[in-house]
C-alpha cells in the first residue's frame, strides 16, 4: 500500500475537528467526506488524493463515538492513520466498518516523516517505507483480533 | 483468585473467552439515539436480519432535538429526517421508543438511570462516548460505534479485548461541597492523568471522597472517563445506588433479591490488583476552569492563563498544543481566569443537567440577575428533570434572572441542533469536551461546575465561588 503522507504535528486530535457535529445529520458518505478535518485543516478537501495517508501524534480521534469520522476520512480517499497511539472507540470504528488501517507507529517515523513523504506500508512484516527520504521504520503489529477482523474486511465478515 | 469489581461484571457476561485474546461478551442493556443508529438498522434491512433482543433495547431521541417550543415543527428538514427515520426504525422492530412528545424523553445517560433501566452489575452500551455514565451504578457501560451498534442488534453481544482495570483512589474531604463539586474532581483527575492517562482501561474510583458523592454526582465522575480516554468508569454500588434504583419505571419485580445479591459480590476483593493506580486527594481542590482545547487544559478558578512553557514543562510538543489551544482560545498567558469575560452560558448536558445540578445552579441565581451581556440557558437532561424542576419553582428562579428555560436534549453540548455558539463567542458550559468547534464553529467552550456557570452568568466574568453565598 503506497500514498504521500499528510501531516498534523499534533496530539489530541479529536472527533470534533475530524468530523464536526453539525454534520453528523448527512447519511450520504460523499457529503461526509467534503467536510472531513474540516476543524483543524479546511483545505483538506481540496488537496487529499486517493491512497493518501494522515499520519498524527498521540490520542488520535479522542472524543465522540461518532463512526462518521472514520468514514469521512476514508470517503477522502486515506487508506491508513499512522499515529503514536489512538482512542479506542474510533479505533475500533476504523476496522469494524473496514473503513481504514489505525496504525501505531514510533516517535523514530512520527519525528521523521514529513507533510508529502511518499511512504509504503507492509502489515505483513509491520514495516513502512518512507520512499522519499529511503528509510523504514516498524509499526506496532496488529492484536489478534482486529487483524483477523481487519482481514476478513470488517467486523460483519470476520467469523471466527 | 481476588478480583476487582470490573473483572467480576466481565466474568459474569463472557460468552466466549481466550487468554490475551479477544472475547465476546453479552449486553444486558443497548440504548439508541437517533444519530449513531440509522446506517445499523439500514444494514439490518439488507441482510434480512432482525434485532436480536428487542426488549433490552430501548431509544430516545436527543442529540438534534431542538430545545425550543415542543409544540413547533421542526424547522431542520435533515433533523426531522433523522427523527423520523428512528421512529419508523423502532416500529419496524419492535422497540421501545421514548419520543419528542414522551414524557420520558431525554438525554440517554439521563434517562436510563431515571427510569431504572441501567442497573448494577449489567453490561450497558449505546452508540455515544458517554454511556460511561452508567457506571456510577456499579455497571459496565461504554460507548460504541455504529458497526457495533448493529453487531448488538443483531446479535445481543461485543467482540472485544477485556480491558485493564485501573484504580483511582479519590481521597479527603472537601471543604465547601457545595462550591467543590464532582465536576471539579473530575476534571482535577484529567488534568492530572491527562486525555490518554486511562486508554485501554475501566477506571474504577474509589475511596472516601466518592463513597460521599450522591449518585448524580457520581455519573458526573464516570461520565467523563472517556474524556481521560477509558473505556468506561465505574464505583461499586452501596445503599445510595440501591435507594436511588428502588421503585423506578423499570426496577425489576423482584429488586430486593437481586440487592442482596449484589451487596453480596459486588465489590472489588480487598487484596485484588489493579493494573494501575493513581490517588487524588480533594480536600483542597478549588474550583476547576479550563482554558483550553482539551479536558486537560484544566486550571484552578485561582490561577491564571498558563505560559506555554510553564505548561508544557519541557515537553515541547504540549508547549506547541498550548500556544495553539490558546491562539485558538484568543487568550493571553498570564491573564487571571477571574478577568476572563464571557459571553454565554450553558448549563445542561449528559454531564451536568440533572436536578441536583439545577438546585444547586438554582442557590447561586435565586434573587440575582444575568449580567445584561450574557445569553444564558438552562437544559433539563430529561423531560422528567425538567418536570420536577418545575414542582420545584426552579423554572421560576431561572426565569426571573434571565436564564432561558428550556425543553431537554443534549442542546449546545455538540453543536448539532440549533444550540450552537456564533464564531468566537466565548461561554461558560457545563458540558464535557472544550475540543475546538464542538459547542459551534469558532465556538470557545470554557468547562465547568454548573454553580461555577451560574456565577459567572451573573457576574459576567468566571469568579470563585467559594466567595458566593450558597446557602
Amino acid at each position: 500500500m503506497k500514498g504521500n503522507a499528510i501531516k498534523y504535528d499534533k496530539d489530541n486530535i479529536d472527533t470534533d475537528v475530524i468530523l464536526p457535529g453539525t454534520y453528523l445529520k448527512l447519511h450520504d458518505y460523499d457529503e461526509l467526506a467534503k467536510h472531513a478535518m474540516e476543524g483543524i485543516d479546511p483545505d483538506f478537501h481540496s488537496k487529499v488524493k486517493d491512497g493518501d495517508f494522515i499520519v498524527a501524534g498521540k490520542n488520535f480521534g479522542c472524543g465522540s463515538s461518532r463512526e462518521h469520522a472514520p468514514i469521512a476520512l476514508s470517503h477522502s480517499g486515506i487508506k491508513a492513520v499512522l499515529a503514536l497511539s489512538f482512542a479506542r472507540i474510533f479505533y475500533r470504528n476504523a476496522v469494524d466498518g473496514a473503513f481504514l488501517l489505525p496504525i501505531e507507529i514510533g516517535e523514530d517515523a512520527y519525528k521523521n516523516i514529513s507533510n508529502g513523504d511518499q511512504l509504503e506500508i507492509n502489515t505483513e512484516k509491520n514495516t513502512i517505507k518512507n520512499l522519499t527520504k529511503n528509510k523504514e521504520y516498524q509499526m506496532k503489529p496488529f492484536s489478534e483480533l482486529i487483524g483477523k477482523i481487519i482481514a476478513a474486511g470488517g467486523l460483519f465478515k470476520y467469523k471466527p | 483468585m481476588p478480583q476487582t469489581l470490573f473483572e467480576k461484571i466481565w466474568d459474569s457476561h463472557v460468552v466466549v473467552e481466550k487468554v490475551d485474546g479477544p472475547s465476546i461478551i453479552y449486553i444486558d442493556r443497548h440504548l439508541v439515539h437517533e444519530v449513531t443508529s440509522p446506517q445499523a438498522f439500514e444494514e439490518l434491512r439488507v441482510n434480512k436480519r432482525r434485532v436480536r433482543r428487542p426488549d433490552l433495547t430501548i431509544a430516545t431521541m436527543d442529540h438534534n432535538v431542538p430545545t425550543s417550543d415542543r409544540s413547533l415543527p421542526i424547522v431542520d428538514q435533515i433533523s426531522e429526517i433523522q427523527i423520523k427515520t428512528l421512529e419508523k426504525n423502532c416500529k419496524d422492530f419492535g422497540i421501545q421508543l421514548f419520543d419528542i412528545k414522551s414524557p420520558y424523553q431525554g438525554i440517554v445517560h439521563v434517562i436510563g438511570p431515571q427510569l431504572g433501566i441501567t442497573l448494577p452489575s449489567t453490561t450497558i452500551v449505546c452508540g455515544d462516548s458517554h454511556t460511561s455514565t452508567h457506571g456510577a451504578f456499579g455497571a459496565l457501560a461504554f460507548g460504541i460505534g455504529t458497526s457495533e451498534v448493529e453487531h448488538v442488534l443483531a446479535t445481543q453481544t461485543i467482540r472485544m479485548e477485556k480491558p485493564k482495570p485501573f484504580e483511582i483512589k479519590v481521597v479527603g474531604k472537601r471543604k465547601n461541597p457545595h462550591a467543590i463539586t464532582a465536576k471539579d474532581i473530575i476534571l482535577s483527575i484529567i488534568r492530572h492523568i491527562g486525555t490518554s492517562g486511562g486508554t485501554g482501561t475501566v477506571i474504577e474510583y474509589r475511596g472516601e471522597a466518592i463513597s460521599d458523592l450522591t449518585m448524580e454526582q457520581r455519573m458526573t465522575i464516570c461520565n467523563m472517563s472517556i474524556e481521560a480516554g477509558a473505556r468506561a468508569g465505574l464505583v461499586a454500588p452501596d445503599e445510595k445506588t440501591f435507594d436511588y434504583l428502588r421503585g423506578r419505571k423499570f426496577t425489576p419485580k423482584n429488586y430486593d433479591t437481586l440487592v442482596s445479591q449484589w451487596q453480596e459480590t459486588l465489590y472489588t476483593d480487598s487484596n485484588a490488583s489493579f493494573a494501575k493506580s493513581f490517588t487524588i486527594d480533594v480536600s483542597n481542590i478549588a474550583p476547576q476552569v479550563s482554558w483550553g482545547t482539551n479536558p486537560a487544559m484544566v486550571c484552578d478558578v485561582t490561577e491564571s492563563v498558563p505560559f506555554p512553557e510553564e505548561y508544557a514543562k519541557g515537553n515541547e510538543d504540549q508547549k506547541k498544543a498550548a500556544e495553539k489551544a490558546l491562539q485558538y482560545m484568543n487568550l493571553k498567558a498570564g491573564t487571571k481566569m477571574t478577568e476572563i469575560e464571557i459571553d454565554r452560558v450553558f448549563i445542561g448536558s449528559c454531564t451536568n443537567s440533572r436536578i441536583e445540578d439545577l438546585i444547586e445552579a438554582s442557590k447561586v441565581i435565586k434573587g440575582k440577575n444575568v449580567s445584561s451581556k450574557i445569553r444564558a440557558m438552562v437544559v433539563p437532561g430529561s423531560q422528567m428533570v425538567k418536570k420536577q424542576a418545575e414542582e420545584m419553582s426552579l423554572d421560576k428562579i431561572f426565569k426571573d434572572a434571565n436564564f432561558e428555560w428550556r425543553e431537554s436534549g443534549c442542546s449546545m453540548c455538540l453543536g448539532m441542533n440549533p444550540d450552537i455558539l456564533a464564531p468566537g463567542e466565548r461561554c461558560a458550559s457545563t458540558s464535557n469536551r472544550n475540543f475546538e468547534g464542538r459547542q459551534g464553529t469558532g465556538g470557545r467552550t470554557h468547562l465547568v461546575s454548573p454553580v461555577m456557570a451560574a456565577a459567572a452568568a451573573i457576574k459576567g466574568h468566571f469568579v470563585d465561588v467559594r466567595e458566593m453565598d450558597l446557602n
